[in-house]
């Protein structure tokens, strides 16, 4: 396969891209019944020879149950080279990998991870973005002790194919356990996947970190005033990873149309993407696939956001472009840091010297998105935002704030009464926004996080489908929701 | 930079001192105000006309029309807009750059640093822009502590004491010239009728202010107990002050 052939020819690139030819072959409906499941992707423990596959999650599907997926994740310490030509750094991994390994499933599929904490400290795993039940959620209310294993058992639903991706979620703890390197991206492919399987794919995990000099991942200790800069702002770093690494190459032929899905991973930076001399097709975003593809000149993706692009080799063979991170104010006044107006260049994609290929045909139709009703609304529940709060309050464990039926239709009003951005998500239920400031959002698609700029509101309605129980919805600056800004909506059965 | 001829709006005085409380005298005043009136003691009072009203109603519109003395008397349209209450933009904010203040050196001298734009916020009870979606009891606390109400919990403040009695640890002041340090000495009841007033006396204005800008300890070193004096303040008479004869 043409896509296969040319990843191999980029090494460095291609072990970090989450694409592998397994994964590919799965993409193009080849190989539907053979072991597959899991990816591997990312920066690996120097003491670990690279692999790829299903072994190296120990994904198995089962001959006589293909449509069950079990694999093997475990988040232990390592210590991995992440920075090039800088020490190594005591990190924790899943896998031994930072990123963890992508994990690819198929709609259908009944996935059953088996995961082991080898961590000193609780942890769990959320599945963020999936429509699964709650207890297999990875919430605070389920944290799994240190030495502890436990099973996550879900089944992926039909039309929820798209890019999500999985962290550590407990209570005050989820920022600086992402920091140390535990994060990783899970792609959901579906069997019918309008999009030519022709396209090659590149999962790109944005990520950022700093570090002492030593090597060691920086967290400021609490209390002092870097780590109440982090509290404020969230917590950012001066390195910008691609799938662990920094600013790596992808290659493109001219003509060619690259699939990217796109995740930030990161704590609290915003990425508003340009690729230079290029104009993008998004065609999905949190929750998959939109009904059509939409031009764009960036991509704001706000923290926790995944965006699916089409990319479109329209530069000369032999040409560059790169893909940056243009500046965006998110912050307030008083802690805005100096160097927030830099653009940040990401990756650099260079253009094999090759002659163009014939362009692709692409859909003017990816899929339907079926609205939610909004004359079967029957509440609306209004979220203020504020610095660490949500409606005036820290998180409780103890306390429900929003309670509802199974089933029942709602609109979210999520006000921001704050000069700082704050990036709002739902556990659970995929939403679809309504309108952001009064202004109708221009078209419909799924979502899991809305970033909420200051002084704006965003609307969005949802449907509490298929599992009740106790869901977390907070903001998705992981020092901000560390710090209780977070809340329980509890659907009742 | 604001240049408006009220007194407290000489900003160049403000910035020479940085302790803002010290900058102006306070305002506080029990004129006019029935500092024992409870809403429990109003309950169900007849009106001047012998009407009956409903206690609630009653207590909130007398509530408020206390508020609204106090808001006139202590001037908060002369920085938060309108000449009186029927002017166009009454409490509603700052509306341009005209309406910054320059704090810190920069006031006086052109280019000095450090330098820090704030701005009146928008008083009216929009529920985004203004305090409408703040309680009565975030308003009290910022003009009682000085707390900026988005980064307050709603939760009654105790203590004065960083840390303690539901007091930030790491609290965030009200930009200057904000002049709380001066207000918070005024009775309870008072600050909760300012806050009645504006939350429930006045129409919301859609009108949104940029934050202002300020140090990162948002103004904590400048609001310290010996900058800004104590709270309550020393019992009468101190070394300063003498009985009357």
């Amino acid at each position: 396969m043409a896509s296969h052939r040319w990843l191999f020819r980029f090494p460095p690139f291609a072990l970090a891209c989450a694409l592998l030819p397994l994964g590919a072959a799965a993409a193009q409906g080849h190989d539907h019944d053979e072991p597959r499941a899991a990816s591997a992707s990312g920066r690996r423990s120097t003491s670990t020879p690279p692999r790829r596959g299903p072994s190296s999650v120990g994904a198995t599907r089962a001959a006589d149950d293909p449509r069950t997926v079990e694999l093997t994740l475990t988040a232990a310490p390592a210590r991995l080279a992440l920075r090039p030509g800088g020490p190594p750094t005591e990190v924790y991994a899943y896998n031994g990998r930072v990123p963890g390994p992508t994990l690819e499933l198929r709609e259908g599929d009944r996935v059953v991870v088996h995961f082991r904490n080898a961590l000193p400290r609780p942890t769990t795993v959320h599945w963020h973005g999936l429509h699964i039940p709650s207890d297999a959620d990875g919430s605070p209310f389920h944290p799994v002790a240190p030495g502890a294993s436990h099973d996550y058992v879900f089944t992926i639903r039909r039309g929820t194919a798209g890019t999500y991706w999985y962290h550590p979620h407990p209570h005050h703890d989820t920022g600086a356990q992402v920091a140390r390197g535990l994060y990783g991206a899970i792609v959901v492919r579906a069997a019918d996947d309008p999009l030519p399987a022709s396209l090659a794919e590149r999962v790109l995990v944005l990520s950022d970190n700093r570090f002492d000099a030593d090597g060691a991942v920086d967290l400021p200790e609490a209390g002092s005033p870097r780590a109440r800069m982090d509290a404020e702002n969230g917590r950012e770093g001066d390195v910008l990873f691609v799938n662990g690494e920094v600013m790596p190459t992808l290659t493109i032929r001219s003509g060619e149309v690259q699939r990217w899905r796109v995740i930030n991973a990161s704590a609290a930076r915003v990425y508003r993407l340009a690729l230079a001399g290029h104009t993008l097709l998004q065609v999905g975003s949190d929750g998959g696939l939109f009904e059509r593809p939409v031009k764009v000149e960036e991509i704001m993706l706000g923290v926790g956001e995944r965006a699916e692009l089409l990319v479109r080799g329209t530069g000369a063979p032999g040409s560059r472009s790169e893909l940056r991170a243009l500046p965006y104010d998110r912050y307030i006044p008083q802690t805005r840091p100096a160097d927030w107006d830099v653009t940040r260049p990401l990756l650099a994609l260079r253009y094999s010297s090759k002659p163009p290929v014939a362009a692709v045909a692409l859909p003017e139709r990816l899929r339907p998105v079926p609205p939610l009703d909004t004359t079967r609304v029957t509440a609306t529940r209004v979220m203020t935002l504020t610095q660490h709060l949500i409606n005036g309050r820290s998180m409780d464990m103890a306390r429900v704030d929003v309670s509802a039926s199974l089933g029942a239709t709602e609109i979210w009003e999520v006000e921001n009464l704050v000069g700082m951005d704050h990036p709002f998500h739902l556990h659970g239920f995929q939403f679809q926004l309504l309108d952001r400031n009064g202004v109708p959002e221009p078209y419909r698609s799924w979502k899991d996080v809305v970033n909420v700029p200051k002084h704006e509101t965003a609307r969005f309605i949802v449907r509490y489908d298929d599992y009740p129980g106790k869901w977390m919805f907070h903001c998705h600056i992981l020092d901000h929701e560390d710090h209780g800004m977070m809340g329980v909506l509890e659907v009742r059965p | 930079m604001r240049t408006s001829s009220a007194s407290y709006r000489n900003v160049g005085r403000l910035a020479a001192v940085l302790a803002v409380g010290a900058c102006m005298s306070s305002a506080a005043t029990t004129g006019g105000s029935n500092r024992s009136e409870t809403p429990a003691a109003m309950a169900g009072r007849t009106d001047a006309a012998g009407q009956q009203r409903a206690p609630v109603a009653s207590d909130r519109r007398a509530q408020v029309l206390r508020g609204r003395a106090l808001t006139i008397e202590h001037a908060c349209n002369g920085c938060h807009g309108g000449a009186d209450p029927a002017a166009a933009g009454y409490l509603a904010g700052a509306r341009g750059p005209q309406d910054d203040f320059l704090i810190g050196p920069c006031a006086t001298t052109p280019g000095a640093t450090p330098c820090f734009k704030t701005r009146p916020r928008n008083l009216t009870p929009d529920n985004i822009t203004g305090l409408g979606r703040f309680s009565e009891r975030q308003i009290f606390n910022a003009l009682r502590f000085g707390l900026r109400p988005g980064e307050t919990p709603d939760v009654e403040i105790t203590s004065t004491v960083p840390g303690q009695g539901n007091f930030p640890a790491h609290p965030k002041y009200l930009a200057p010239p904000m002049p709380w340090p001066s207000w918070r000495h005024m009775p309870d009841q008072q600050l909760w009728d300012i806050a009645a007033y504006l939350k429930y006396g006045v129409k919301p204005v859609r009108n949104k202010v940029a934050d202002s800008e300020g140090p990162p300890d948002f103004w904590a070193s400048a609001y310290t107990p010996d900058k800004i004096g104590a709270y309550p303040a020393p019992p009468f008479p101190t070394a300063n002050e003498k009985e009357p004869e």
